[in-house]
Formats: C-alpha cells, sequence, structure tokens
C-alpha cells in the first residue's frame, strides 16, 4: 500500500508545473460491499460472506494541458480485488485537430461499450455496477491510437470514433487468468444524439490469440495435453478448429438511450465473435428503466446472456474421436455455454453535492447450470 | 388609502416569505459579442457540447448555480455533476470555470470577449450585455 502511494506521489509530483502548462488532478472512489443470499451462492466474486473489497477502486487523474492543443492525461487505478495495486487505466497523449477533431495515442479504453470509457466512475450513472451479463467480456485496455470527430448534423449531435491498436494482457478462461493477446484492432463507434434520445453503434473486428494450454480439463489433464493427444492421433486439423490462435473476431454493440432528466432508458445489445475456436458465439443484452424523484432515482434492469456451445466443432470427429479424446473435446466445447438471466433493482441517492449512495440487489438465474444466484450489495460513488 | 397600501405592502411581504426568492437569472456575455444566444445553445455551451464560447459557472456554494443548473440547462447539479464526469475522466473536456462570486462572474465576462455567464437579473452592470433572460 505504501509503495501505491509513493507511485502516485512520484507520478504527480513529475508533472511539470510551468506557466505554460496547467495540470488538473482529479479522481473519484467508490467503496461497496456486498454479500449473496445463500451459502452455496456466488456472484460478481461475492459469497456469503460480507465483502468491503472486491468492487472497491480508487483512482487519481492528472491531465496536463501542454498548450499548442496538445495535452496528456494518465488515470491510476486500484481495485480492492488486486488488493488497491495501482495501475495506469489510461494513459494517453492528446492532440486536437481542430474544434472538432481530437487524437489520442496510448492505452485507451476498448470502446465496446455505451459505458465502456467510464464504467469504473459509478458517480456517472445510476446502477451499482454496468450489467456484467453484456460488460464482462474483460479486453477493457488497449494500447493504440483512437481519432474523435463530432459534428451536428441538422440538429442531430454526432460523435465518431475510430479506433486502431492491439490488447495484451490476460483473458478469464474457466475461472484460470490466462494469457491473451488481440493484435491489428480496428473499430468503429458511432454516436448520434438528439434531446433526450441517443443511439450508439460499435464494431470491432481483431485477431484474438489466448494461451489456453495450461487450463486445467481433468486432475493433470490440461487443454495443451488435450491438444497434444489429438495431435499424436493425427487430428491436427481438429486442434486447429478448436484452439484460439490468431483467430478472426469480430464485436458487434447497438445501444439505445432515452433520458429526458426525469425518466431514463438504456437498453444494449452485443455479439460477439470468434472464429474457428472453441468459444462460443455470445449473444447478451440487457434493458434499464429508471425514473428520478428529485435526489433518489429508484430502477430496474434486466441482462440475458444466450452463448450457445460450438459443437459444430468436433461433429466432423465423433466417428473417429476415441472416447478418452471425445469426451474432453466435448467438455472444452461445452464448458463454453452459457445461459443466464439477471434482475437487478436498485436505488441511487445523492446524499452530497460529489457523493451517491447505492443500493442494488441482483438475482442471476444460471439455465446451464440450474443455479439461481442472489446479491445484496450497497456503497457509495464519489468524485473529487 | 393609506390601509391600502399598507395592505399591498403586508401582502407582498406574505408572499415574499411564504414563497422561496427565486431570482430572474441573466446570461450575460462580453459587449463585444453579437452573439443570438438560443437556449438549445445556452445548454450545449454548459454541457460540453459545444466550445463556441468559454462558459464560467458560479461556485456550487452559491444558490444561484442550483437554479442556474434546472433553469439554464434543464438538469439538476446532481445530474450535471455526473454528466462532467464522464467527460472528465475519459479526457474528452473540461468542465466550466468556477468562479467564487457574481462580481468576479462579471469581471471576468467583461475581459474576456470569449466568455459567458450567468448572475441574477438584478446584479447585472454595464460592464457586462444581457444575452438571455431566465425566469
Amino acid at each position: 500500500m505504501k509503495k501505491n502511494l509513493l507511485a502516485m506521489s512520484l507520478v504527480i509530483a513529475l508533472i511539470p508545473v510551468t506557466a505554460n502548462s496547467s495540470t488538473t488532478i482529479n479522481g473519484f472512489a467508490s467503496i461497496k460491499a456486498g454479500i449473496t443470499t445463500g451459502s452455496d451462492e456466488q456472484l460478481y466474486g461475492y459469497d456469503d460472506t460480507l465483502d468491503f473489497k472486491n468492487e472497491s477502486l480508487i483512482a487519481l487523474q492528472v491531465k496536463s494541458d501542454l498548450g499548442e492543443k496538445l495535452s496528456v492525461t494518465a488515470q491510476l487505478l486500484g481495485r480492492g480485488q488486486d488488493d488497491f495495486d495501482v495501475g495506469f487505466e489510461w494513459a494517453f497523449i492528446s492532440y486536437q485537430l481542430s474544434d472538432n477533431m481530437t487524437i489520442n495515442a496510448g492505452r485507451l479504453r476498448t470502446p465496446f461499450y455505451k459505458y465502456s470509457d467510464f464504467k469504473d466512475v459509478g458517480y456517472a450513472y445510476d446502477w451499482l455496477r454496468v450489467p456484467q451479463g453484456v460488460y464482462g467480456l474483460g479486453f477493457d485496455s488497449i494500447e493504440g491510437l483512437t481519432f474523435y470527430r463530432t459534428a451536428q448534423l441538422g440538429n442531430i449531435d454526432s460523435t465518431l470514433q475510430l479506433i486502431f491498436g492491439g490488447y495484451d494482457g490476460t483473458a478469464s478462461l474457466s475461472g484460470t487468468q490466462v494469457n491473451a493477446t488481440i493484435d491489428n484492432v480496428a473499430g468503429i463507434t458511432w454516436e448520434l444524439a438528439k434531446d433526450a434520445f441517443s443511439a450508439r453503434f460499435a464494431y470491432l473486428i481483431g485477431k484474438t490469440s489466448i494461451e489456453t494450454t495450461s487450463v486445467s480439463l481433468a486432475p493433470d489433464f490440461t487443454v495443451g495435453n488435450l491438444y497434444q493427444a489429438l495431435a499424436a492421433n493425427g487430428l491436427s486439423p481438429l486442434v486447429t478448429a478448436i484452439d484460439i490462435d490468431d483467430e478472426s473476431s469480430n464485436f458487434t454493440g447497438i445501444g439505445l438511450t432515452y433520458d429526458d432528466s426525469d425518466w431514463i432508458a438504456v437498453a444494449e445489445y452485443t455479439r460477439v465473435e470468434v472464429e474457428n475456436s472453441f468459444v462460443a458465439t455470445q449473444k447478451n443484452w440487457y434493458a434499464s428503466l429508471g425514473k428520478r424523484f428529485n435526489s433518489f432515482t429508484p430502477y430496474i434492469s434486466y441482462e440475458r446472456e444466450n452463448n450457445d456451445a460450438v459443437v459444430s466443432i468436433y461433429q466432423p470427429y465423433t466417428a473417429v474421436l476415441p472416447p478418452q479424446l471425445l469426451v474432453p473435446v466435448q467438455g472444452l466445447v461445452a464448458s463454453q455455454e452459457r445461459d443466464a438471466s439477471t434482475w437487478n433493482i436498485g436505488v441511487r441517492y445523492d446524499f452530497h453535492p460529489s457523493a451517491a449512495f447505492k443500493a442494488q440487489f441482483s438475482s442471476e438465474d444460471n439455465d446451464t447450470l440450474g443455479q439461481r444466484n442472489g446479491l445484496l450489495a450497497f456503497g457509495v460513488d464519489l468524485v473529487f | 388609502m393609506l390601509s391600502r397600501n399598507l395592505a399591498i405592502v403586508l401582502l407582498l411581504a406574505a408572499s415574499g416569505t411564504a414563497l422561496p426568492v427565486v431570482a430572474d437569472i441573466a446570461v450575460i456575455v462580453n459587449p463585444a459579442n453579437s452573439t443570438n444566444l438560443t437556449t438549445d445553445e445556452l445548454t450545449r455551451l454548459y454541457t460540453g457540447r459545444s466550445s463556441a464560447l468559454a462558459a464560467v459557472n458560479i461556485a456550487e456554494s452559491s444558490p444561484l448555480r442550483g437554479q442556474f443548473d434546472e433553469k439554464g440547462v434543464g438538469r439538476s447539479s446532481a445530474q450535471l455533476k455526473a454528466h462532467w464526469s464522464k467527460l472528465v475522466f475519459t479526457g474528452k473536456g473540461t468542465p466550466p470555470l468556477e468562479l467564487a462570486t457574481e462580481a468576479a462572474v462579471i469581471e471576468h465576462v467583461a475581459q474576456n470577449p470569449n466568455a459567458i455567464g450567468y448572475v441574477d437579473a438584478s446584479s447585472v452592470t454595464d460592464a457586462v450585455k444581457v444575452v438571455l433572460t431566465l425566469n
């Protein structure tokens, strides 16, 4: 913890304070606690012990305007689930090409969703957390370049974003953190807003590799062992069809919002596909409705996840596969099956000009495992 | 006659205590500025969707701030703060400069041809030009 504070103060101390640069420091924090409603239930990293660490976070952002339309922004964020170890969530330089065009380069947020850019800034939205059924994909940051262009089309506000770069980090697979990369990421997002309505469209492509070999399928039997056994049986084409090695991937997202300052309605649909791999195509969506009563905003939302296991990839091989290999192949492919729906009900209470209290109950119905998980969480989001 | 005047004074005094004092708000620009401002454009300026003029706010501690947020921008102060935190923490924008007093707002607008601000309509001086009155 001391090391983290030292890192933060060093970064702040290193920011030049000269006559020509203006530096601003802002921050946000969330202190949240949660507990599941039953002893055999787990959801979003919580179990039946009250936990204050899992979703708590604190961040400091330093932005230095260097003049001549150039600025540098760094956001340091520490998450309770990582023992508050601080890392750079964003770090980029920004150059304003004109009044309505900006280019940023560095570590950026992958613009999958409407709330991607500020999903850690709980104060910016009403929910206790962004809907995990849609936002739980991972691959949050990429290193690269992004270009923004804003325009007014009649009386519609348009924001166009192009992004290029790559992801180099980890992915969660069957509960194991493994190395993952997405190369040659290219994407476009387009948001249109008029009065209370806004619509957003996102499309990204890339080449995904996930190091699955260390993932355990059974005691002393990993995915890597399976690939070796398949290759030894002359089934290399099946390995190629299953593994996640430089596979063409695409993401499509559509979002709609209505916010007239009394009522707020949001819905997003996303589709994720990693071709030529055991990863199931994910088709997820949510819809949310809230109503503001002065300082109180109660809301209700529903999330749906539908990932069908790609059983077709091993079907041509079922006749030739020995059972001791067919069973683990089936198991690996089936592990990606997910059919779940979640109800959330909660409230935001603006009790302070810079802080909001939130409470949310979530109930996930997992049809794949035949299990229901309930979670009660509450906390405070603030900005400073 | 006297008693009728007295009645009016009493009535005014009574209404003054019964209702919260909500003043008209004058949106002010530099006298050199010939902008014709619409309420729509005002909202755009104070939500960061337009940077045609450099908006200034009065500090949150002033009751005028909350009234302007509601009447001028159509949002509660908390909603606007949530909106600006989206822009700040994605590096997309910086909220309007905050000044402590109405006098400071008038001085800032009088000295900056590109500035826009607001004060209580009764505080307006010749140093600035009123482009909109919100009531």
